[in-house]
């Protein structure tokens, strides 16, 4: 499988300071998005830790082929082993984070939201906190594949509030879940499996304050190259005021072997397929 | 127009946008806001809009009405506050329009950027109370398998995040069949449910009798069809 990527970071037209920060790591596989929050630029410290932290410790586990129980944390059951590193690594960049902000005074307060993506082999893992986003372009739709951890996100579920209602909100940025704020977080993690030819977005809400889903497909299926991809939805950002910090992560997957597609054996084995299912039905026990 | 945003315990319950000129917040199904909390009073407070002030006051409560942690009988509120009653706490957020006029420079929460909301104050105020009601939460469900081919599999709970079907041994749920390949299909759990995806090989992936080359988001009751293995998928609540 080929993996294409790209990050591009940008302070805004209105901020002073970048706190967001962003890593490309392909030789892991990993690929990581934070926006941080907190007085004095202490929030610059929190997304960098938390970019640091979640790399190395993902690195160490991955290295030594640590067994589940002797991560950080308990495992989740329901996830893959690498899906566990990740989580656990999640959970250790929030625990230093949140002794820092209580330890330090200049870093009282002081948080991050995440957003990581995981390639491997037959498996793609994808974890957030917080309202930075994860897209997954895939067979011309476009899906999210993180949820936010916001009032209004609880709202919408809720049935009290539109996406539309969201949008405009006061409430829009406050979020129920970071990094940093408390000593446990519960991190959202899903898994998949590469189709062939997707292509995955990581971005803060730098941009998608500014840009909605569809215009975000919209441009995605545009760029064929990730650099360009994150360069032009960055652009878009700041088209439109530019009033926060935005960081954007592309990864473009591509499988040279594909899925089968409609050649004659397939065709074949299709039609056989279809002979052997109506048998089935037919209610012989024909067990092959 | 002004609103009044009903939490409890960091999760928000309900808005109430301000749109009569006199709200009335208590126990009993007659007002406004209901409460339905032991800490709270039949009728427990009152909110009055009068031009472009709301005036809160507090109707003879047996626990009382805080306002930012100061016990009130009666409070102008500005954008911001924080009303607590009984256990639950009412933020007070002014109109556009009113928190012009209203002249005052900071708003509470500075709500162009980015916070995370604070209780450990909330909870501090809160620990004073005796009575603990449960905060409302969706029940968590898990989606299941129930195989209706007579091929024994039964019902199987979808316990991980990415399932795989198919003749492999690593397959989470193990399928015969001569054209069966090591993973025919995935079911994975994402922010908008389970979605069913055909990974490859020869056996064809059926959704509701229609052929699935992709994949497709799986609603309770659809029926999938696996080269000769036909199951029903629906979701169960889980106690947790």
């Amino acid at each position: 499988m080929e993996v294409r990527a790209s990050g591009l970071s940008d302070v805004g037209l209105q901020r002073e300071g970048n706190e967001d920060a962003f890593a490309v790591q392909s030789s892991l596989g990993l690929y990581i998005v934070a926006d941080g929050m907190g007085g004095h630029l202490a929030g610059e410290v929190a997304s960098r830790v938390a970019v640091e932290i979640i790399t190395k410790g993902f690195e160490r586990w991955m290295e030594t082929d640590t067994p589940e129980d002797e991560l950080f944390g308990y495992p989740d059951a329901s996830l893959s082993k690498v899906g566990n590193y990740l989580l656990s690594s999640i959970r250790l960049a929030n625990r230093v984070i949140y002794e820092m902000a209580t330890e330090y005074e200049q870093y009282n307060g002081m948080g991050t939201t995440i957003v990581a993506l995981l390639v491997k082999p037959g498996l793609i893992v994808a974890a957030n906190v917080g309202d930075s986003r994860m897209y997954m372009v895939r067979d011309g739709r476009i899906e999210r594949m993180s949820k936010d951890h916001t009032i209004v996100s609880e709202h919408i579920e809720m049935g009290v509030m539109t996406e539309e209602e969201a949008v405009r909100s006061p409430l829009r940025h406050i979020l129920t879940r970071n990094l940093g704020s408390a000593e446990h977080v519960d991190a959202e993690v899903f898994e998949i499996v590469p189709s062939g030819r997707d292509r995955f977005i990581l971005c803060t809400d730098g941009l998608t304050d500014l840009a909605n889903d569809k215009e975000i497909l919209k441009v995605a299926q545009k760029e064929h190259d990730p650099e360009l991809l994150c360069r032009s939805l960055i652009d878009l950002a700041l088209e439109r005021g530019g009033h926060d910090n935005t960081t954007v992560v592309s990864v473009f997957l591509e499988d040279e072997r594909h899925r089968p597609s409609e050649g004659i054996l397939a065709r074949l084995g299709g039609m056989l397929a279809d002979i052997l299912a109506i048998l089935g039905r037919i209610g012989k026990k024909v067990r092959l | 127009m002004a609103k009044l945003i009903l939490t409890f315990n960091k999760q928000v319950i309900r808005e109430y946008p301000f749109d009569k000129d006199g709200i009335t917040v208590g126990r009993n199904e007659d007002n406004a806001i209901v409460i339905d909390n032991l800490a709270v009073s039949g009728f427990h407070a009152r909110i009055d809009r009068a031009g472009s002030e709301y005036i809160l006051t507090d109707l003879q409560s047996t626990n009382g009405t805080f306002v930012n942690d100061q016990k009130v009988a009666s409070h102008k509120l500005s954008h911001g506050d924080n009303i607590v009653i009984g256990k639950h706490v009412l933020l007070f957020l002014a109109s556009d329009s009113d928190r012009v006029q209203g002249g005052k420079e900071e708003t509470k929460l500075p709500l162009d950027r980015t916070v995370v909301l604070d209780t450990v104050k909330q909870r501090e105020l809160l620990s004073k109370q005796k009575v603990v009601p449960q905060a409302p939460r969706a029940p968590e469900k898990i989606g299941v398998l129930s195989f209706i081919d007579g091929s024994g599999l039964g019902d199987l709970g979808l316990s991980k995040k990415l399932t795989k079907l198919g003749k492999a041994e690593t397959s989470e749920i193990r399928l015969t069949g001569l054209l069966m390949a090591p993973t025919a299909a995935t079911i994975s759990r994402r922010p908008s449910g389970y979605a069913i995806s055909f990974t490859g090989g020869m056996t064809k992936l059926k959704v509701n009798g229609k052929v699935v080359k992709e994949s497709v988001q799986l609603k309770d009751f659809d029926t999938i069809e696996l080269g000769s293995h036909k199951f029903q998928f629906y979701q169960k609540e889980v106690k947790n």
